[in-house]
């Protein structure tokens, strides 16, 4: 059961970490690097959009980036408190 | 003149004192897990919250109960209520993973949290009525007993790696400990008064060591 959620956190933790690095990635790299299926990355991006934690960026030629957002970036730099709050309180 | 005469002289002042020592935890313990939750949308931190919002208005309801007489009813079904709810969101905040959907958009009304209110009320209101407190203390002992065993099965599995876990466990105990006083004090004891400040100090107790927990995890 906790591994799961841990599991879901470092996830996320490993999506944004990549968009950090690469500062921009395409779609494809980062699926590739996330290491998910196709479906599974979806809903994890879609989540991350909607939490505002990354933005798709289109530029003119129609090439897709995703870019790291403040919240996003606060959510790495706090990632092991959350985490340790989480599991000392078995959530 | 000793410890529990002093108690029992000054009653409405350390009432008003213990009122506002738990509700001031609570509601730090609120804003601090708000934070984390605000950056990772993690559902567990969202039950805990709310937990202790509930806690936070139960207490301070409980106090108000003490001095309304004309509202008296509708004051203990409401104190009654935040309770029983602050309880099952507390038990919940361990098993939402079990449940977990993604259309709950919200923690405090969702398709499973309103069976919780619904219960709530439902308790609340025929405790309300019957002029008893029984079928809380059932509730919460029952809520209590299972988040007992929940939190002993994480202390045993990840105890080495994460020390709160032990502590978690021994306030879970504090809590069913001080529920199971409540109903002997309510049903043989006749609200015995040294039993009622036990409780009380078993309260504090676990406030303060959640509080702990809490404050040492996020620094």
């Amino acid at each position: 059961m906790t591994s799961k959620k841990r599991e879901r956190l470092e996830v996320i933790r490993d999506i944004l970490n990549t968009i950090k690095q690469n500062r921009e990635i395409k779609p494809t790299r980062l699926l590739y690097a996330s290491n998910l299926s196709p479906q599974m990355f979806k809903e994890y991006i879609n989540e991350l959009i909607a939490k505002e934690f990354i933005k798709l960026e289109i530029s003119d030629n129609e090439k897709k980036t995703f870019t790291l957002t403040k919240k996003g970036n606060d959510f790495l730099q706090e990632y092991k408190i959350i985490e340790n709050f989480v599991e000392n309180f078995g959530l | 003149m000793d410890l529990y005469s002093v108690v029992t002289e000054h009653k409405w002042i350390l009432e008003a004192l213990y009122t506002l020592i738990i509700f001031s935890i609570c509601m730090v313990i609120v804003l601090k897990t708000d934070r984390f939750f605000r950056l990772s949308f993690h559902n567990g931190i969202r039950y805990f919250r709310n937990a202790f919002l509930f806690f936070g208005f139960g207490f301070l309801a409980r106090y108000l109960f003490g001095f309304s007489e004309q509202f008296s009813i509708a004051v203990k079904i409401m104190f009654e209520y935040f309770l029983i709810m602050a309880g099952f969101f507390l038990f919940y905040s361990l098993i939402w993973k079990k449940f977990a959907s993604t259309e709950e958009h919200s923690s405090l009304f969702n398709s499973k949290i309103i069976i919780f209110h619904l219960m709530a009320i439902t308790l609340a209101v025929i405790d309300g009525l019957w002029q008893t407190y029984n079928l809380m203390f059932f509730s919460q002992i029952i809520i209590f007993a299972y988040t007992s065993i929940i939190s002993f099965v994480n202390y045993i599995k990840k105890s080495g790696k994460y020390k709160f876990l032990k502590f978690y466990f021994i306030g879970m105990l504090l809590v069913l400990s001080a529920w199971v006083l409540n109903f002997l004090a309510a049903s043989v004891f006749n609200w015995n008064p040294i039993i009622l400040i036990n409780i009380g100090i078993i309260n504090v107790i676990f406030f303060f060591l959640f509080l702990y927990g809490v404050i040492k995890a996020t620094k």
